[in-house]
């Protein structure tokens, strides 16, 4: 080790410390904003001065009080996790068959469920929303979770089906001389060894329901189930003024349960990506 | 229905395997054509052939893990099993691949089986697992996980998953073929004891013919799905049907000789490009068989390095020490001749030695490959 240090010239090191740092202030600085921002009050946000001249919590009591901001994040959890449960409970068994069971056309319908991710789903905004009005899921989580599975269920199915295939086919097989049926065998052994991946793929699903706003914004209205990203974009379009300080308040309180979700599951993020193939 | 069955064939009580054929449609491959198997209760049956041969297959249709193309071809104590479940079948497998299952312990994967059916109190299970876990001696590794054990380890662990459940029958598939050579040795000799103790009809199915004459008390050898020849380890080896069986056993190989027959009057003589012996009288079936084209096979120790006239000359071309004994390869005109001696050879490479060979103990084949006897 220390003789590839020395190899390095001084300068080399500089050089590439100095555009080391950058990138990290690029990626760092405007976090220190919002965050410094969220601390501001009202008059002092479009100031030069980077510190605010006293901490101000004014920002945090409105969002929560006047905006009722709670209430968003408790619709975006709803929709985040409803969206990835039933996901992960259509994936499962899909992924599977994929997997394990020969049919015609096996790998056309495959490729054709995992190609719609490709797919612009802009495009599906707007019939969609006609459909959704027609058959009465406009404005419930219903609504907002089928959407989801749009791009949840061929992510999922996708990964698991990577995870299943390389799994030794003598498991299930062990399994069904040892008393189980073909299902059990599935749900006994099969789900239980899958467990990082589906903790992974929850972990997306959830991830991807909790911050859309395309879907989201379209499919809910007023008294609806909005969630926390309809909330924030809310609160930039309406009013006098745009509630700069309220915005970075959201922005950082929309971020933690993401961030939280992340630490529990990373382990099984790393699994899932280090071993797929 | 059932019990009538069960009473009609009620001395049945081993595995009978009828007619079995099992095609691939996608692969178009036969598998196996037409086997037919009679495995009596208690015995180790060893399933032996190349790679490709439908050994597994054939363990695997009657494990119920696939489907046979006729609906009569697995019987087991009298009962027709094709087309039942795996798990109602009462039959243990074991992978060679171990297929533990690695989210829980050894005690569990042990247990798997006895948890499954209900009808076990938790005494009984925690009894039968201790049992097989004393009798495979893995009683310290009950609460590991599969991932932290050794190959050997695992198989054993597999081995007592299949033992806890006193089945009908044991089913192995090449259990050992992953394991070092010597442990595979041990292994050998270990189930075999257990077959005996616990008295379970066994069929074993392997490509390794030392392992299968070592633990077989019939081997049944197999080819391209057909069954070649079912039969003792000792007449296996002594006694090949067919080509195929002589040249699949013994290591080294059999020497083979492509030869005619000629009647002399007083004695029929067996001649190729390089000998010519007359044939002994216990082999009448060559002398019947009456002139004309057929194979020699002898195997290396039935050949000998003799000091006085021989029936063949040739020149050392190789000494191969094999532990205890010593393969000679030996150059004979261009025809290559393996002779296997007790000991150490007492030739050196490039010397020319006088042979004789064992005919008492030489196969004859006709031109279709089958035994003359």
């Amino acid at each position: 080790m220390t003789g590839h240090y020395t190899r390095i010239g001084l300068t080399e090191r500089i050089v590439s410390f100095a555009v080391l740092f950058l990138i990290l202030a690029l990626i760092l600085i405007p976090y220190a904003y919002i965050i410094v921002t969220a601390f501001k009050e009202p008059g002092e946000v479009f100031e030069t001065s980077w510190m605010p001249e006293q901490l101000s919590f004014q920002a945090w009591a409105d969002v929560f009080t006047i905006f009722e901001f709670h209430k968003y994040l408790l619709n975006s959890l709803i929709a985040g996790l409803g969206s990835a449960i039933l996901a992960v409970i259509i994936s499962l068994p899909g992924a599977y068959i994929f997997a394990r069971k020969n049919f015609k056309f096996r790998e056309t319908f495959f490729y054709l469920i995992v190609g719609t991710l490709v797919f612009p789903f802009i495009l599906l905004i707007v019939p969609i929303t006609i459909t959704w009005i027609k058959i009465g899921l406009f404005n419930t989580f219903t609504g907002l979770w089928l959407a989801f599975q749009i791009f949840a269920v061929p992510y999922c199915v996708w990964i698991l089906r990577g995870f299943f295939a390389q799994l030794s086919p003598h498991l299930e097989e062990a399994a069904m001389v040892y008393g189980c049926t073909q299902f059990q065998a599935f749900y006994k052994v099969m789900v239980p060894l899958a467990k990082p991946v589906v903790i992974s793929v929850l972990f997306l699903s959830f991830l991807y329901g909790w911050s859309d706003f395309l879907f989201s914004n379209m499919l809910t209205t007023g008294g609806g189930p909005q969630t926390a990203s309809i909330a924030i974009y809310i609160a930039t379009a309406g009013g006098e003024r745009i509630e700069w300080e309220m915005l970075a308040v959201m922005t950082l309180v929309a971020g933690v349960p993401p961030t939280v979700v992340y630490m529990m599951a990373q382990k099984y993020l790393s699994q899932t990506f280090a071993t797929a193939t | 229905m059932e019990d009538n069955q069960i009473q009609q064939n009620k001395n049945a009580s081993g595995i009978q395997i009828n007619r079995l054929r099992k095609t691939f449609l996608s692969a178009g491959v036969i598998a196996c054509d037409d086997v037919d198997l009679n495995i009596q209760q208690g015995e180790l049956l060893v399933l032996l052939g190349p790679s490709g041969c439908g050994k597994t297959t054939t363990l695997r249709c009657v494990a119920g893990l696939e489907t046979p193309d006729n609906d009569d071809a697995i019987i087991v104590r009298g009962r027709n099993l094709t087309g039942v479940a795996p798990k109602d079948r009462n039959l243990a497998f074991v992978f060679q691949t171990t297929a533990l299952f690695p989210h829980i312990n050894v005690r569990k994967n042990i247990s798997f089986g006895l948890n499954m059916k209900k009808t076990f109190g938790r005494e009984e299970i925690g009894h039968r697992v201790n049992r097989a876990a004393e009798m495979l001696k893995i009683g310290d590794l009950l609460d590991r996980y599969p991932r932290e054990l050794s190959g050997g380890q695992g198989q054993r662990v597999a081995l007592g998953r299949a033992m806890v459940m006193e089945p009908d029958a044991f089913l192995l598939d090449e259990p050992f073929a992953s394991l070092d050579a010597r442990l595979r040795v041990e292994m050998r000799t270990e189930i075999k004891l257990i077959q005996r103790q616990l008295n379970t009809t066994m069929v074993f199915v392997t490509h390794d013919q030392e392992e299968a004459l070592t633990i077989g008390d019939k081997i049944a050898v197999m080819n391209e799905g057909v069954v070649q020849q079912v039969d003792t380890p000792h007449n296996i080896y002594h006694r090949p049907k067919n080509r195929f069986v002589g040249n699949f056993i013994g290591s080294p190989p059999i020497n083979e000789f492509d030869c005619h027959i000629e009647d002399k009057g007083d004695s029929t003589q067996v001649s190729s490009s390089i000998f010519s012996v007359p044939i002994p009288a216990s082999h009448g079936e060559v002398a019947r068989h009456g002139p004309g084209k057929i194979c020699l096979g002898i195997r290396p120790e039935f050949v000998s390095i003799v000091d006085g006239p021989g029936d063949l000359t040739g020149t050392v071309k190789l000494n191969e020490l094999m532990g205890s004994r010593t393969m000679i390869l030996i150059d004979c005109q261009g025809h290559e001749l393996r002779v296997l001696i007790q000991g150490v050879s007492g030739v050196n490479e490039g010397d020319s030695v006088q042979l004789r060979l064992d005919l008492e103990r030489a196969f004859f084949f006709d031109s279709e490959g089958n035994s003359l006897a």
